[in-house]
């Protein structure tokens, strides 16, 4: 659905984006991540057309973002990290005119502002004017323009920031409603919140794609493997280092007397048996052994630490 | 383009800008009415459309000052430059826009042109041609405002450089007149919009002032939507 291809861009000798590529497939909530600076921002505007790339080209549905803008920005709808309002306006002549943008037919306009005014809990507010809104109100009213025409890819740039935890909460739950029936590009540097909505992740960092994987295949990437074992330690551990498929054995501390927990790195498939083995022979009972997901917060600091 | 000029309408009337604009060049103007017609007991109209030409010089930043520079500044070009909408049609959306407001405010004038014929004598083509003028001239003003407006990031800027853009194109031959060099006096001369706007005022219909004004709006809207093309490759 949205092609981003060896794009750069540069700001005189600052290199803003760094030939990043990604595809997105139709449906798909892909999270952009990174700290301030990273390069989200100027990536969404070279996808939604407002900036030009260096070099690259952005395909939305088949089309090129700067040689076929009408069709390919009919597909999109985008909010950008200040939602792009008219304080004077009220919220239905602004999403009328949103539509008119998107070239809605004039006779479905009304019944399609009232569906997204019921999407996105705007139905008490349309005869508001926009400047006497809240900020939660404002940002849902930007939310509101940016699915006004029912465009195939949603483009979101930080909603959830300025709003209070239950707005963020209800802008999050907005998204995930979302899922399947757009195709939905969100950044943020808010790690869970990327966690609770994406289905896949793109790190960011100084303009370059570090990290693009899905959400459970990142989480689980590393394969850890957390055992606890009746027994003590010192016989443990030494034995547990001595196997073949386990590059690193680690002890958590602060566990119950008699019994070890530890965090087992795996270097390869099959590791689970050997362990087994091992334990039976030395007769010492697992208790419990399952896979350790790290937090997106683990993966994000430890890879952008990498690459410093 | 029908879209943003929609928009751009509402928005006009939304907020003081159109009153203010409207407000006060009909105030002036009937000043000048007062002072220069029915005091004077004239009924020369195109003397008066020749001081309304000076409006507009001061008038028209006030309605381009929030096409571009004012987006810019609230951070709503990203919505018009995501949109199907093409920059061309972006540009002429709001120049039409802001050329319906000056018809309408040119419009409430005619009033004018209906008292001298009630109680004297208006020569209606003479007049026709003065109108004419006026309108091309307050154009030419919007278009080299709006084309200012795509470079400044805040509304009292677009103002400020829009003054001085005008005063600039409407006295370039009291300047042209204190060159030296044949070729800039030359130059000067051409691009005075007063030089342009005098000859309607006298009830001259020259075709080349007409093309002048005509095409002098076509470069200012070809450059905005150069403008706004070209700082799509080179903002931060």
């Amino acid at each position: 659905m949205v092609v981003f291809d060896n794009i750069s861009k540069r700001y005189g000798v600052h290199k803003a984006l760094d030939q990043v590529s990604f595809t997105v497939k139709k449906g798909q909530i892909l999270g952009l991540l990174g700290q301030n600076g990273a390069g989200k921002t100027t990536a969404m505007n070279i996808m939604t057309g407002c900036l030009a790339p260096t070099q690259g080209r952005v395909l939305m549905g088949g089309y090129d973002v700067l040689l076929q803008p009408g069709p390919a920005k009919r597909m999109l709808g985008y909010l950008p990290e200040t939602a792009p309002l008219y304080d004077e306006m009220t919220v239905e002549a602004y999403l009328r005119f949103a539509c008119r943008l998107k070239k809605v037919e004039t006779k479905q306009m009304k019944k399609h502002i009232g569906q997204v005014a019921e999407k996105t809990g705007l139905q008490d507010v349309l005869g508001r004017k926009i400047g006497n809104l809240s900020k939660g109100y404002r940002q849902r009213v930007g939310m509101a323009q940016a699915l006004c025409g029912t465009p195939d890819v949603i483009i979101l740039d930080e909603p959830t920031v300025g709003l209070d935890p239950r707005q963020a909460s209800e802008m999050r739950q907005l998204i995930l409603s979302l899922r399947g029936e757009h195709t939905v590009i969100f950044s943020s540097h808010i790690l869970s919140e990327v966690q609770s909505v994406c289905d896949r992740v793109l790190i960011l960092h100084h303009g370059k794609v570090l990290c693009d994987n899905d959400l459970d295949a990142l989480k689980h990437r590393e394969n850890v493997l957390r055992a606890v074992i009746a027994g003590g330690e010192q016989t443990i551990l030494p034995a547990l280092r001595s196997l073949q498929k386990v590059s690193r054995a680690e002890v958590i501390r602060g566990g119950e007397p008699g019994v070890t927990q530890v965090r087992l790195m795996v270097s390869e498939e099959g590791a689970e048996r050997e362990l087994f083995t091992l334990l039976s022979a030395l007769q010492a009972p697992l208790l419990r052994l399952q896979p350790e997901e790290n937090s997106l917060e683990d993966i994000f600091l430890q890879t952008t630490k990498e690459q410093k | 383009m029908g879209s943003i000029w929609k928009k751009e309408i509402q928005s006009y009337f939304y907020t003081p800008a159109a009153y203010v604009f409207m407000g006060v060049f009909l105030v002036m103007g009937s000043i000048f009415f007062s002072v220069g017609n029915l005091t004077a007991r004239s009924s020369n109209l195109n003397m008066l459309l020749g001081n309304l030409g000076y409006l507009w010089m001061l008038l028209s930043p006030v309605l381009t000052m929030r096409l571009m520079a004012g987006e810019r500044q609230q951070k709503t070009d990203t919505m018009l430059l995501s949109s199907p909408c093409s920059l061309t049609g972006i540009v002429l959306g709001k120049f039409f826009a802001a050329a319906t407001v000056l018809l309408c405010t040119v419009a409430c004038t005619l009033i004018y042109g209906v008292i001298i014929a009630f109680w004297g004598k208006l020569y209606v083509m003479e007049a026709a041609v003065g109108y004419l003028g006026l309108v091309l001239c307050g154009c030419s003003f919007l278009a080299l405002d709006l084309f200012v407006s795509c470079f400044a990031r805040s509304q009292m800027t677009a103002v400020v450089l829009g003054f001085g853009a005008n005063l600039l194109c409407w006295f370039s031959d009291i300047v042209a007149s204190a060159s030296t060099l044949p070729a800039l006096k030359n130059v000067l001369n051409f691009f005075s919009l007063y030089q342009r706007f005098e000859p309607f005022t006298q009830g001259m219909l020259r075709f080349s002032n007409v093309l002048f004004n005509v095409v002098f709006c076509g470069i200012m809207l070809f450059l905005s939507v150069r403008v706004l093309d070209m700082r799509r490759w080179s903002e931060a």
